[in-house]
């Protein structure tokens, strides 16, 4: 299917870049908390139709088993939804990881709960500290919704596809991440609509002209 | 003395920011690649007097490219100029030989005062 086209080439070279400088900053923030280091990728925008978005997000999560999502919606002029969608087993071993962290209150809760909570914490890291940063950089101000997590389930229970409007175009920011211990991995998508546009193509052109 | 520079990002858009923040009248030479590899290649037939390198790049990375550049010529002057600012990253660009690490989104003001001291170095050697 053909792109729409509501970003220039020059203005989606711009978001990516600060894709690539925010995710960088919450990768930095979480690696000061765990003791980890987050193997970064090149961040890449895509902008679609909301219909064909169960299937794009199928596509990159197909070879997980499980996955285990950490949603947060964010609001400002910049608004949309992130989702931290992480592999199979991810939160046991973010628990492995944060165990010299824990107090013993914390180790005697249910497995579930304590996987459920890490999730949560993690995300909570990993998508604050980058949109965040998206939007500092772009001089906005943002506002979450408290993170939601889906633990270990199957792509197709944990992503419903009437979750968006249909009719409406996206722009997805995604970066694929992977931890060097435990083999963890998985993606943020960030996805915004169309509405945000007219706002981010003025914040972009401020942001540049930085550079002029 | 500073007279080729070298950019290595995948990212158009940060190569052009970064050659913003550098000095208009000092009559700099600059050659620019999109990838480790060819920032490589660059290297060896430019032999440029400073090196700025991103580090996640699609091809070859930074750190894989600094090693590279390095191990072709151990007096290679390199700057890494990264979004990744976690202390594992810059400790292993460090311990490869990189010179310095700047931090994206850059500043003009920290060019200047790496420039500085690059030259410095250079006057040294």
């Amino acid at each position: 299917m053909q792109e729409e086209i509501i970003l220039s080439d020059e203005e989606i070279a711009i978001l990516q870049e600060i894709m690539n400088i925010s995710f960088g900053k919450s990768a930095a923030d979480l690696a000061d908390v765990i003791d980890t280091h987050v193997v970064l990728s090149v961040p890449f925008i895509k902008i679609m139709q909301v219909h064909d978005l169960p299937t794009y997000f199928k596509d990159h999560v197909k070879e997980y088993k499980t996955i285990s999502i950490v949603e947060q919606k964010f609001w400002g002029r910049f608004k949309g939804d992130a989702l931290l969608v992480f592999s199979s087993g991810a939160g046991k071993e973010l628990i492995k990881m944060l165990q010299h962290e824990t107090s013993p209150g914390f180790e005697s809760d249910p497995i579930d709960i304590l996987e459920r909570e890490t999730l949560m914490e993690v995300g909570n890291i990993l998508i604050g500290a980058c949109i965040g940063k998206l939007a500092e950089l772009l001089k906005d101000v943002v506002t979450y919704t408290p993170p939601m997590v889906v633990v270990e389930r199957n792509y197709s229970d944990a992503i419903t596809e009437n979750r968006y409007d249909p009719s409406s175009t996206a722009i997805v920011l995604k970066t694929d991440f992977c931890f060097d211990k435990g083999g963890v991995s998985g993606f943020l998508f960030l996805i915004t609509s169309k509405d945000s546009v007219t706002w981010m193509k003025e914040a972009l052109r401020l942001f540049i002209e930085q550079y002029e | 003395m500073i007279r080729k520079i070298l950019i290595v990002d995948d990212s158009p858009i940060a190569r052009k920011m970064l050659k913003s923040c550098l000095p208009k009248d000092e009559g700099y030479e600059f050659h620019e690649a999109g990838d480790g590899r060819e920032g490589f290649e660059k290297y060896k037939d430019i032999a440029p007097d400073l090196t700025f390198m991103d580090l996640t790049m699609p091809v070859m990375t930074g750190y894989e490219a600094i090693e590279a550049i390095i191990s072709h010529d151990r007096n290679a002057v390199i700057i890494v100029v990264t979004a990744d600012v976690q202390m594992k990253a810059i400790k292993t660009v460090m311990e490869s030989g990189a010179y310095m690490v700047l931090k994206k989104p850059l500043k003009r003001e920290d060019i200047q005062s790496a420039l500085l001291k690059v030259k410095d170095t250079l006057q040294k050697a």
